[in-house]
């Protein structure tokens, strides 16, 4: 038995003697405070899950798999995963809400290490063995030139949540969410030249085949084509040596240094470069792989309203519902210390467009045959994440759907934005306007 | 203009050579070829910044990546090591090699791969020369060098330590024979090269970047120095590291060269094993 204390007793006497009826009070008090919990209960159960995602009806799948796959490069110079890990996160939620109409998706991602052999492999296990229905998150830097033909004899869709080198968006299997390096690239050095004035540019990129040539060829072309000055220089991904490469740059006097890189490349990249005091002296910009929450953070107060990137898709902080949406995902399906980049949202809208294709189809008739149909009449998926509505091209010979983007300033430990959707001007995308154009007759 | 890549290359050169060192004191005192001292060093600057990121002092971060390198690098010492010890070099350094994968996959797992940056206050204090900046982190690099190698060769010509430690370098089996403490003295080199080692992962996360992956890889140019110096004098080793440093940042200058540069250690390794298999052929030894 607890005996209560002199000051327990004086509150409890207290409390009993505050009005008549003391007890009877008391009870109606309870009862009252009993119903605000059950009501507030309720009103917190009301909008408990916020989240969409499939069917969203909170019940897990338990039918039988779908098999999808996915191909990233993950160990090697840099890690390009977090598209698939915003996919699988995306996948996760689908599998706990109903699935594909009770048939839960098997999301098998591969890293192909950076090396086109391993993922000639990974194809070939994925699509001859597991076979797999579609391809949906992907973000490699070689995967597409060593697999792009084999998908379109093997009659498999890849949605991509990130193309990366040139065939990415040259092959008619092949379509992904982004803008992929090269117009990216040019939309930053756009931006620097609209909004900064510069008239002359180094654009640094990686010495991979049909990567660092094609994005920087890019710049050269817009610069040419506008009276502007453009000089390339290609770097190894495992470069050490940082501060040699911004002096190289930095010799050739440039008005601005654009990079296509890795967002930890661009990272050693712009702490050299301020270490050598050239945060004042040059404009910096970049593609959208600087485009990460932590970058600003971590670069240093010297890039505070200098350092611009492109963003490919919605700014990651926005308050508009699917990009809440991809964030509450994320908090809930993934790892806090995966990535929640511009490609992260790539691999969630991937995995999100092809979810909602797959409900429109009748789920004892999933096939590979019926998905890649599926898939190739997408023609009006909408996101607040993206500029304008992403179409598939069925007759198109290639994709590259978006191509309308944002930039964004480091505004402290944030990013700003600070340009609304523009039409990127690349002379390569002439086609893929001219297909635009047709559509819209 | 050259002088300002000579520069740029000095710091990098520094660390890739105080690693080499590092890998030649434990090679010299075990026989073991760690490929995990860039991992070990990837270790203690994630440390580090952790503690600098809490807003502690700079000396305590490197006290703190130092500390986590030599904690680490004795573990397997003691642990895993001497378990290999009879087996062939090949497969002692295998197995430092699969240590290195259980720590990058670790620092992975906890630290995943969202971009950090190590600054030290050091990165502020410069001295401009020819319109580059020589940082004073890239001095206190080669005032590292200086000092591990000066502390080293002392500790290994006047102690009994170096004593032992040389003795087990020329033969394991008949040291212990005579009494040397085999494990202790292994220990010992295990313990300098942790700290060589959280020394170079500041230093590296700094110069380079803080990324697992990359400074695990960066043994490589180490390796590479230290097979220039035939894994025997800490000196030539250091003159090696500097000059693969260098070199790989001079050959900027050569826009057909420049894409190619990072391939500097293999190629200048590569060299100085036919050359020194070139110089044991004539003097008659064998290789």
């Amino acid at each position: 038995m607890t005996l209560l204390t002199r000051g327990e007793r004086e509150d409890f006497d207290q409390s009993s003697l505050m009005k008549p009826g003391g007890k009877q009070m008391s009870r109606l008090n309870a009862l009252l405070v009993f119903c605000l919990v059950i009501l507030s209960g309720m009103a917190t159960a009301a909008k408990a899950d916020p989240i969409k995602c499939g069917l969203s009806n909170g019940k897990d799948a338990t039918g039988e798999p779908i098999n999808i796959g996915s191909i990233v490069s993950k160990t090697g110079p840099d890690d390009f995963s977090a598209s698939a890990s915003a996919a699988q996160a995306y996948f996760q939620c689908v599998n706990h809400n109903g699935g594909i109409g009770g048939r839960p998706i098997n999301y098998i991602v591969g890293d192909d290490q950076w090396n086109p052999e391993v993922a000639t492999q990974l194809r070939a296990k994925m699509v001859d063995d597991q076979k797999v229905v579609a391809m949906v998150g992907s973000s490699s830097f070689v995967e597409c030139a060593a697999n792009a033909k084999s998908y379109e004899a093997s009659g498999i869709i890849v949605v991509a949540g990130v193309g990366v080198p040139r065939e990415c968006f040259t092959s008619k299997n092949y379509a992904p969410l982004n803008a992929g390096p090269r117009l990216s690239t040019i939309a930053a050095a756009q931006y620097l030249n609209e909004k900064n004035g510069a008239k002359s540019f180094v654009c640094i990129s990686l010495n991979i085949p049909n990567f660092g040539t094609w994005v920087c060829d890019g710049i050269n072309v817009w610069a040419k084509a506008n009276g502007l000055k453009s000089d390339t220089i290609l770097i190894d991904p495992g470069s050490a040596d940082a501060t040699s490469t911004i002096l190289q740059a930095a010799a050739l006097k440039p008005d601005a240094i654009v990079f296509c890189l890795s967002k930890n490349t661009i990272l050693s990249l712009l702490s050299a470069a301020d270490q050598q005091g050239l945060s004042d002296k040059i404009k910096f910009g970049s593609g959208a792989a600087a485009y990460s929450r932590e970058l600003p953070g971590v670069i240093g107060p010297s890039w505070n309203g200098k350092f611009v990137t492109n963003m490919e898709f919605q700014a990651i902080d926005s308050t508009d519902a699917d990009n809440q949406n991809w964030i509450a995902i994320m908090d809930k399906y993934a790892a806090p210390n995966v990535s929640r980049d511009t490609f992260s949202q790539g691999g969630y809208l991937a995995a999100r467009l092809v979810t909602e294709t797959l409900l429109k189809l009748d789920p004892a008739k999933i096939s590979r045959e019926a998905v890649a149909t599926a898939l190739r009449g997408v023609d009006n998926f909408q996101s607040d994440i993206l500029c304008s509505a992403w179409y598939y091209g069925a007759e198109a010979a290639r994709h590259n759907a978006d191509n309308t983007l944002r930039n964004a300033i480091v505004d402290g430990k944030s990013w700003k934005v600070v340009s609304p959707c523009t039409k990127v001007v690349d002379p390569e995308l002439a086609d893929i306007r001219e297909y635009e154009q047709k559509m819209r007759r | 203009m050259l002088l300002s890549f000579v520069i740029s290359g000095l710091g990098v050169g520094a660390v890739y050579a105080l690693s080499g060192v590092g890998l030649v004191i434990l090679y010299r005192t075990t026989g073991v070829l760690n490929f995990a001292f860039g991992a070990i060093g990837a270790l203690g600057a994630f440390f580090a910044n952790e503690v600098l990121n809490a807003g502690y002092p700079a000396v305590l971060g490197w006290l703190c990546s130092i500390g986590a390198g030599a904690a680490v690098s004795c573990l397997y010492g003691r642990l895993v090591a001497p378990l290999l010890a009879p087996r062939d070099p090949v497969v002692r350094a295998v197995g430092t090699l699969g240590f290195a994968l259980i720590l990058l996959g670790t620092m992975g797992w906890y630290w995943g791969d969202v971009p950090r940056r190590l600054a030290l206050p050091s990165d502020a204090i410069f001295f401009e020369i020819s319109g580059t900046r020589l940082t004073l982190t890239r001095i206190v690099a080669l005032g590292f060098l200086l000092s591990v190698i000066a502390s080293v060769t002392l500790t290994l010509m006047y102690t009994r330590l170096g004593l032992a430690m040389r003795a087990l370098a020329d033969d394991r089996r008949l040291s212990s024979i005579l009494g040397v403490r085999v494990i202790s003295v292994e220990l010992t080199g295990w313990l300098i090269s942790g700290v060589s080692a959280g020394i170079c992962g500041v230093l590296l996360a700094n110069l380079v970047r803080l990324q697992a992956l990359h400074l695990t890889f960066l043994v490589i140019p180490a390796i590479a120095a230290a097979i220039m110096a035939d894994l025997s004098s800490l000196a030539i080793t250091a003159v090696a590291g500097i000059a693969i440093g260098v070199i790989e940042a001079c050959l900027t200058l050569w826009p057909l060269l420049a894409p190619y540069r990072t391939a500097a250690p293999f190629f200048v390794s590569l060299l100085s094993v036919f050359f020194l298999a070139f110089r044991a052929h004539q003097s008659g030894r064998p290789r």
